[in-house]
């Protein structure tokens, strides 16, 4: 195309029209994913209007009453807004910091396997958890803490200890909600670590260790810079969602009425689920999701500009 | 460029972000809201109620008539041939043929509601006033209004036999929208089931009469019965009626319909001041209450984890492991046969939490009931097959148990399952609840056959329904209403079995977190809609 236009010195910048026909065969790739978030992601954003309206079916969504802020009063009315807030951000964060680590480690650890068999086995067994629904997590639970007849207490009891109430102390429970969080979502997370290991040159690695370094100092030095940018990529879509709960997780380990547990376990979610349980309300459902949205983009914005604080090449724009 | 590239993927980012929003927001709740805002009332379907042609309705045309039903379509086939059969039979008497439209139970309040707002032909549609949202999609205009010349023409039985002051209950805005399921007795009140073999075992009387003597029996259990939890609860299960049935029991209180999340909190005096709101939650009777579950939390009544515990508490009593559970009376009188196979000589029994008061409202009798849609074809059809599903014997039973010699025997005047029926072949249902008829109802031997006696008990000092035409418009407390739910979901169940040191604080900040949220501006609007409805009532009369 450019022979077109051969060697212009003051070349005008090229119309809008003009880069998207040079880049036609690019875009029409892209085409699929575009449609996909246009009808999924675009099209339903009107239906935000939702939150600040006071909705009802027969009027619909544009001839409802318009209220304002109203629905997002009963989020802050008893003042539980900034603890649930607070529990939300600091479990993610947990989540998104020890999850990677974790998933890192057992990523660089499966590489330096060497018997296949093993490898491909811990694989397998690590990435089984994943596909067990969290009502089932939840019931395995409670058959292992159960005061009366949960396995833990069984075995503390053949030992000589006292049984342990872990259902009425909220302290443990953080412990045991990561623990969970890690133990089912480790494997499937360490496929995306592991694969990019793979598509390491591994020339890189052969040189490595003939200039004599050994398997941590391969690791410290080649391995882990070569994971970064993954690891900010993942950590930069984590966080959009970091003021959203896991619904199912939390609310199968914890239940829905044990209150002793819930200054240290209680998040957005479930504290919306037991609000708006018996009241259905579409627009206040809608109020929390804005909230949480909302509040989800100034904390990507907010990351993507420290990363491109400290490391310009791998800020996502 | 760099500078445009930025600001598209700024704007992206946002966008997907705000994008995720308008997709979950759905997903938070289900069902319906807004019952307040003004819409004009019903208009369909002026057609119908130029029933002027009166004597004999024109059956020329051959018609299907729909029927909204809430449950989960039978798959074994078995509800195909039944309905076949009655069929044949609408034909042959009304020259048409009724449909099920099934209302699955995933997300049912969101799908029956989207369902009689969506404009669809719907002819005869399953309404209840107490759970199924009636009162507002009347006020949206779902329902056809009745007259009272169409009921007398089209359902001639059902007509006469309704009482006028249970068709005013079933009347909006003047007009009946509702056929009550006046004729079915069922009591869903809650209570106590405990057994009378280990009562006696405890030098008391068989038939319990007060909390002191559930104490006592629970006691007696813990102390003698090492391996029997004395009283079972489970996380989830009807576990918050235990408040209410204190309520009950103590005061003379009557439950207003309206929800307020895990303890119901909103009730009215007595029968003798219906209209006046009261607040049990913040005078002693909530203070002894919590007191009392504490003193039986600390003696080991029940699971140190009760409120984790996902334990199926029926299995359990089955298995002669449990000594008390909550529950109602119909799941009582069910679970009375069972237990007597089970557990041979058990003598199951129930306490009902009206029986120390003797402060029982008789079951609403539009908890069931059926409507006819506003934009329905046929209603006149429709009526006169509603008339024959409640009122024709042979069509009634194959409706209600299916066909005889599959689903049922007849052996003593009783329902027995045949020789050789199974379950998962064999198995019926129709969830016909919107038109059920003590006349022609064949006691099962599935049910206990004394259950008779407790409803001659209920009987004797109940009180009818007054709250049947009772709708709380929340749209003015609707934050409050959500807040006050979350408190009490959250602090309920923790105050209800004893998990706490000090009661009497606990109680305290309960009481702060409510008023905190607005208790007394809900309060105050319940109030205000009581007068309302006094008014109303008072001018019906």
């Amino acid at each position: 195309m450019d022979s077109l236009h051969p060697s212009l010195p003051a070349q005008p910048k090229r119309s809008g029209f003009q880069r998207l026909m040079r880049n036609r065969s690019l875009l029409l790739m892209c085409l699929p994913a575009i449609v996909f978030f246009l009808i999924f992601a675009y099209l339903p954003m009107p239906g935000l209007y939702l939150a600040f309206i006071n909705y009802n079916y027969t009027d619909g969504i544009f001839r409802s009453q318009f209220v304002g802020f109203d629905n997002f009063r009963f989020l802050v009315i008893t003042g539980d807004l900034w603890r649930l807030t607070f529990n939300t951000i600091a479990y993610n964060i947990a989540f998104i910091l020890l999850g990677n680590v974790v998933q890192i480690a057992v990523a660089i650890l499966l590489n330096e396997m060497r018997a296949k068999w093993f490898k491909k086995t811990a694989q397998t067994l690590m990435f089984l958890p994943y596909f067990i629904s969290a009502v089932l997590v939840g019931l395995i639970a409670y058959n292992i803490l159960s005061y009366d007849y949960g396995v833990l207490n069984s075995i503390l009891q053949s030992l000589g200890f006292d049984k342990a109430k872990v259902y009425s102390n909220p302290n443990v429970w953080p412990f045991i909600i990561v623990l969970t969080y890690l133990w089912q979502s480790t494997g499937y997370g360490s496929i995306v670590y592991f694969a990019a290991i793979m598509g390491m040159d591994h020339e890189m690695i052969e040189a490595a260790q003939i200039d004599g370094a050994n398997a941590f100092q391969r690791i410290r030095h080649i391995i882990l810079p070569w994971l970064k940018p993954t690891f900010v990529i993942l950590l930069l879509f984590s966080l959009g969602g970091i003021l959203r709960g896991n619904f199912g997780l939390f609310f199968n380990l914890v239940g829905a009425s044990n209150s002793s547990l819930f200054p240290t376990t209680d998040i957005i979610e479930t504290y919306v689920f037991r609000a708006l349980m018996t009241n259905f309300n579409f627009s206040m459902g809608s109020a929390v999701s804005m909230y949480q949205s909302v509040f989800g983009f100034l904390v990507v914005l907010t990351a993507n500009w420290l990363v491109k604080k400290v490391s310009p090449d791998n800020s996502l724009f | 460029m760099v500078k445009t590239k930025k600001a598209g993927t700024l704007l992206l980012a946002s966008a997907l972000t705000v994008a995720l929003a308008a997709c979950s927001g759905g997903n938070n709740n289900g069902g319906n809201s807004a019952s307040g805002s003004a819409t004009a009332p019903a208009s369909g379907a002026s057609s119908a109620s130029a029933s002027a042609d009166a004597g004999k309705p024109d059956t020329s045309k051959f018609v299907t008539v729909n029927y909204v039903i809430l449950g989960d379509k039978p798959k074994n086939g078995q509800f195909e041939k039944v309905l076949a059969k009655v069929n044949e039979l609408l034909k042959a008497k009304v020259n048409a043929q009724i449909e099920w439209k099934w209302v699955e139970w995933a997300d049912w309040q969101t799908k029956y509601n989207l369902l009689l707002a969506s404009g669809e032909q719907l002819d005869l549609i399953t309404v209840g006033t107490d759970w199924l949202d009636t009162w507002s999609n009347a006020q949206r205009g779902a329902f056809l209004p009745l007259s009272d010349d169409m009921l007398k023409t089209y359902a001639p039985q059902t007509y006469a036999n309704v009482k006028p002051e249970e068709w005013a209950q079933t009347k909006y805005d003047g007009k009946v929208v509702i056929l009550p399921e006046n004729q079915f007795t069922q009591w869903v009140n809650h209570g106590f089931i405990y057994r009378g073999d280990w009562a006696k075992e405890a030098g008391l009387p068989d038939k319990l009469t007060s909390w002191d003597e559930i104490e006592k029996y629970l006691q007696y259990i813990k102390d003698n019965k090492p391996d029997v939890v004395p009283f079972d609860v489970a996380a989830g299960g009807s576990l918050n009626m235990i408040w209410d049935g204190w309520d009950q029991s103590f005061t003379k209180n009557l439950p207003l319909p309206v929800t307020s999340g895990f303890l119901p909190m909103f009730y009215a005096k007595s029968y003798d001041e219906p209209y006046t709101a009261v607040s049990p939650i913040f005078d002693d009777t909530f203070m002894n209450y919590v007191k009392k579950m504490k003193e039986w939390a600390d003696k080991g009544f029940w699971r140190e984890d009760v409120l984790n515990n996902k334990v199926d508490i029926t299995t359990q009593l089955e298995a002669g492991l449990t000594g008390l559970m909550s529950h109602h009376t119909s799941q009582f009188s069910g679970l009375r046969p069972t237990m007597d196979k089970k557990q041979p000589g058990s003598d199951l029994q129930f306490f009902p939490f009206a029986r120390p008061n003797q402060n029982l409202m008789a079951t609403s009798i539009t908890h069931g009931g059926t409507s006819i849609g506003a934009h329905s074809k046929n209603p006149e059809r429709a009526l006169m097959v509603y008339d024959l599903l409640r009122n024709d014997k042979e069509i009634y039973d194959l409706i209600n148990y299916g066909i005889e010699g599959t689903q049922y025997e007849i052996k003593d005047n009783k329902r027995v399952l045949p020789a050789g029926y199974d379950e998962t072949r064999d198995a019926f249902y129709s969830d016909f609840w919107g038109g059920r008829n003590d006349k022609l109802e064949i006691p099962s031997d599935q049910t206990w056959d004394k259950i008779d006696t407790l409803y001659q008990e209920y009987d004797s000092y109940k009180k009818p329904y007054i709250y049947g035409q009772f709708v709380f418009d929340k749209s003015k407390v609707q934050a409050e209403l959500a807040a006050i739910s979350q408190v009490s979901s959250q602090m309920g169940p923790s105050l209800s079995f004893g998990q706490m040191k000090d009661p009497e604080k606990a109680v305290q900040d309960f009481r702060d977190k409510l008023k905190q949220a607005g208790y007394d501006k809900v309060m105050a609007e319940l109030q205000r809609q009581l007068d309302d409805y006094k008014k109303l009532i008072e001018s019906q009369q």
